[in-house]
C-alpha cells in the first residue's frame, strides 16, 4: 500500500546562516556573502568568488581545525533529528541517505597542513570508502537502521532524498535521515577552474550576462517519515532519475532527457504540469546547462512555464549537497509565504528565453518542482507539495 | 523477496595493478568501441556489464545501479597530485572522472540506454543495498530491467600495491554484473530473499524461523570470522561452503563478484550469503540458480 513521505525536521548551516530562520530572512531580504579565494598551490594572479560558511575566523579554510568536517556534519544531522523531536527509539529505527561530491576529500586536505605526507598518499592510506561518512553519523547519533550513500555528482542527495522517500512510501522504511555534505575542498574549487567554468564576480544564472557558477559549501539534513508532525510537513509527490546520455559534461540542449526527467516525475507524482505552482531550478549559470534546462521546462510545460526560481546565487552551487539544501531553502521559504527572487538576474538571454522570478512572490499552498542535474548525464526531478488536502 | 530474476551474470576477476592495455583487450572481446578518457575503474564496470549483457539486447530503459566502497579513486589521486605536486590546475577530464559516476555514463552511454543510474555505497554491504534501491524501483515501476554490479579496484595506485589483503587474501580487481528483470521466462537464477538485520541475534533468529528450508551453500561476507562462520554452518547445516574470497580474492565488490561465481558455477543449487558492517548490521542474500 502506498503510505507518504512528510519532512518533519530540517538544519541546514550554509554561507547566510546556520539555522532555516536565518537563512530564510537572508533569503528574504537578498543578504549575500561571497568569499573572494585566490590558487595560492597553482601560483594564479587572480581570484574566484565562493560562497563560505563563514561563522567567525575559525571558519576560514586554512583556520579549520581538525575535526572541523564531523563537527559541522554532527551538528546539523543533531539539529534534523532535534527539529523532528524523533526519540532514541525512534533514532533506532531510522536509515540514513547520503549523498555527497567530495565526500571526505577535505579532511584529508587538511591532514596535510599538519603533516608532511602528501595529500594523495593520505588519501590513499586513509581513505575507508564512500560509505564510512554515514557510518560515523550513525554511530555518533545512535541511529540504527542501513546506510545508503550516494555519488551521482550533483544530483547526490537529490537522488539521496528520492529513494529515502519512495522507500517511505511503499513501506519499506519507518523513517529516514537524509543529508547532503559538501565542504570547501581544492579538489573541487582548482577542479572547477580547471574546466573554465567559474565565474568571476556575480552568480548570475538565466542571465544573458552569466559567466558561470560559483561554487559554496552547505551541511543540509531532513528527517523523513510516514506520517507529518506538523501542519504543512512538505509531502513528497514522486521523482523520477534518468541518465542523459549526450554528454558526460553536458546535456543535450534540445532538453529532451530533461524534460523526460520531469514529465515522468509528474507522471510518478500523478498530476498534471498544470498543477504546479513554480519551479525551483537547477539553474548552474553555465550555458549549456542553463539553456537545456529552460528548454526542457518549456517542452514540459507545454510553452506555459510557471513562476520559476534560481536559488544558487544564495548559497553557491553546493555540487553533490544542493539536492538537500535547496530544498530546504526553497520550501522553508515556501513556509514563510513567498517563492524566493533570484538574486543577480537583469537581462534575459534569447537562448533561455526564461526569466526568473526577479522579486519574491508571496504564495500560499500548493504542488512544486525541484530539478537537479549533474555531471554524467544524471537528472533528478522532485515533487513536493504542502497543500492541505494532500499533506 | 519476489520477481528479480537473474537473466544474465558476469564476474569478471582481474590482477591487481595489470596493464591497463590487458583490461581494453579483455573489454573488446564484448564491445568493439574504442573508449578514451576511461580510468581503471571505468574499464572494470565495462568489462564486467558488456560481459553480462553479451548477446542479449536491452530495452533503452534499463537502470543501471553501480555499488562500490571506494570508487574512481585513482583520478582522485592524480588530481589531488596535480594540485599538491605538481601545483597546477587539474587536467579537465582526470577531475570529472573523479566523480564515480562517470562509469555509469559511459555505460549506459554504450549501452544506448536512459533509465535510472546510480552509484551507490554502503560500507561493507553496497551490493545489497543496491539491490534494495533496484527493488524500489521495480515496486514503483519506474523500470522494467535493470543491471546491477558491484566494481572495485584491487589496490590504489601509489599505496604500495600490497598483493594480500592483511586478512591473507589476495587482492584482485573485481566487476560482477547481474542483468535481471521481473520475468522468470528465460531466467538463470533469482534473488529469493534480500534481508537487513540489525544484529547478529536478530539475524540468527529469522534463520531460526525459516525452518527446513533447505541450504544448498552458504558464502560469507569479508568481516565474518571463522568462528563467526562456523556459528552459521551450525544453524543452517548447508551442503557446502562457496569459500569465493579464498577462490578469487578479496576487492571491494568481493560479494558482488562472489556471487556471480556462484550463479555461473552452480547450476541447480542455492546459495544463502551472510555479510555484516563494521557496526554489527548484517544482510542476507538467498540466491537460486536453475
Amino acid at each position: 500500500m502506498q503510505q507518504g513521505a512528510f519532512v518533519t525536521g530540517k538544519a541546514m548551516i550554509c554561507a547566510i546562516g546556520e539555522t532555516p530562520e536565518q537563512i530564510v530572512e537572508a533569503v528574504r531580504h537578498r543578504r549575500i556573502h561571497l568569499a573572494h579565494l585566490s590558487f595560492p598551490l597553482a601560483g594564479l594572479p587572480y581570484t574566484r568568488p565562493y560562497y563560505l560558511i563563514m561563522r567567525n575566523e575559525a571558519d576560514r579554510p586554512e583556520n579549520r581545525p581538525d575535526g572541523y568536517f564531523t563537527e559541522i556534519l554532527f551538528s546539523t544531522a543533531a539539529g534534523a533529528i532535534a527539529d523532528a523531536g524523533l526519540s532514541d527509539i525512534e533514532l533506532g529505527k531510522t536509515h540514513l541517505f547520503f549523498g555527497s561530491t567530495s565526500m571526505d576529500v577535505p579532511v584529508f586536505e587538511g591532514n596535510h597542513r599538519i603533516t608532511s605526507a602528501s595529500v594523495s598518499d593520505i588519501f590513499l592510506r586513509a581513505s575507508n570508502g564512500y560509505g564510512k561518512i554515514a557510518s560515523a553519523v550513525m554511530e555518533r547519533l545512535g541511529i540504527g537502521g542501513g546506510s545508503y550513500t550516494f555519488t551521482t555528482a550533483c544530483t547526490s542527495s537529490a537522488n539521496a532524498f528520492l529513494y529515502a522517500a519512495a522507500m517511505i512510501g511503499q513501506g519499506r522504511l519507518e523513517r529516514a535521515l537524509v543529508i547532503g555534505y559538501d565542504l570547501f575542498n581544492n579538489l573541487g574549487f582548482y577542479g572547477f577552474e580547471g574546466l573554465k567554468s567559474l565565474a568571476t564576480s556575480t552568480y548570475r544564472p538565466f542571465d544573458r550576462q552569466r559567466d558561470g557558477l560559483i561554487l559554496g559549501e552547505a551541511c543540509g539534513a531532513v528527517v523523513l517519515e510516514g506520517r507529518p508532525r506538523s501542519a504543512g510537513d512538505f509531502r513528497f509527490l514522486g521523482g523520477a532519475n534518468l541518465c542523459d546520455t549526450y554528454s558526460v559534461t553536458s546535456h543535450d540542449e534540445e532538453g529532451t532527457a530533461v524534460a523526460e526527467t520531469m514529465n515522468r516525475a509528474l507522471g510518478q507524482a500523478g498530476i498534471a504540469p498544470g498543477a504546479i505552482r513554480a519551479v525551483k531550478a537547477h539553474a548552474t549559470g553555465t550555458e549549456n546547462s542553463d539553456r537545456t534546462e529552460c528548454a526542457a521546462m518549456r517542452l514540459t510545460f507545454s510553452g506555459r512555464v510557471p513562476p520559476v526560481t534560481c536559488v544558487k546565487p544564495f548559497i553557491g552551487h553546493t555540487v553533490g549537497a544542493c539536492g538537500v539544501c535547496e530544498l530546504i531553502l526553497f520550501t522553508q521559504s515556501l513556509k514563510a509565504g513567498f517563492i524566493p527572487a533570484t538574486p543577480g538576474f537583469r537581462e534575459k538571454d534569447e537562448g533561455c528565453n526564461l526569466t526568473p522570478l526577479t522579486e519574491n512572490e508571496a504564495v500560499g499552498e500548493g504542488i512544486f518542482m525541484l530539478n537537479y542535474f549533474g555531471f554524467g548525464g544524471n537528472c533528478t526531478t522532485l515533487i513536493l507539495s504542502n497543500e492541505g488536502g494532500r499533506a | 523477496m519476489t520477481g528479480l530474476y537473474i537473466h544474465s551474470v558476469s564476474a569478471f576477476i582481474g590482477e591487481a595493478l595489470a596493464d591497463t592495455d590487458l583490461l581494453k583487450e579483455e573489454l573488446h572481446k564484448y564491445a568493439q568501441e574504442n573508449f578514451r578518457r576511461v580510468n581503471r575503474f571505468i574499464l572494470l564496470s565495462l568489462i564486467g556489464a558488456r560481459e553480462c549483457i553479451h548477446g542479449h539486447s536491452i530495452a533503452a530503459d534499463t537502470a543501471v545501479y553501480l555499488t562500490t566502497e571506494y570508487g574512481n579513486l585513482g583520478d582522485t589521486v592524480v588530481v589531488l597530485d596535480e594540485i599538491y605536486a605538481a601545483h597546477s590546475l587539474p587536467k579537465p577530464f582526470h577531475f570529472i572522472n573523479t566523480m564515480s559516476n562517470t562509469a555509469t555514463f559511459y555505460l549506459a552511454q554504450n549501452l544506448g540506454t536512459r533509465g535510472r543510474n546510480l552509484t551507490i555505497s554502503s560500507q561493507y554491504l553496497s551490493f545489497e543495498r543496491g539491490l534494495d534501491l533496484l527493488m524500489t524501483d521495480l515496486t514503483a515501476g519506474a523500470e522494467q530491467s535493470a543491471l546491477i554490479g558491484g566494481v572495485d579496484v584491487a589496490s590504489l595506485p601509489g599505496a604500495g600495491g600490497e598483493e594480500r589483503d592483511t586478512r591473507g587474501w589476495r587482492m584482485v580487481d573485481g566487476s560482477g554484473w547481474f542483468y535481471v528483470r521481473p520475468e522468470h521466462e528465460g531466467a538463470c537464477g533469482a534473488f529469493r530473499e534480500n534481508r537487513s538485520f540489525r544484529n547478529e541475534a536478530a539475524c540468527l533468529k529469522w534463520i531460526r524461523e525459516r525452518g527446513e528450508s533447505p541450504v544448498d551453500v552458504v558464502a560469507f561476507g569479508a568481516l565474518i570470522g571463522g568462528e563467526e562462520a562456523s556459528r552459521w554452518r551450525e544453524a543452517l547445516r548447508p551442503i557446502a561452503d562457496f569459500s569465493y574470497l579464498d577462490q578469487y580474492g578479496y576487492c571491494g565488490s568481493a560479494a558482488a563478484c562472489g556471487i556471480g561465481m556462484f550463479v555461473k558455477h552452480f547450476p541447480g543449487k542455492s546459495l544463502l550469503h551472510i555479510n555484516r558492517d563494521p557496526r554489527g548490521n548484517y544482510a542476507v542474500l538467498e540466491v537460486e540458480v536453475f
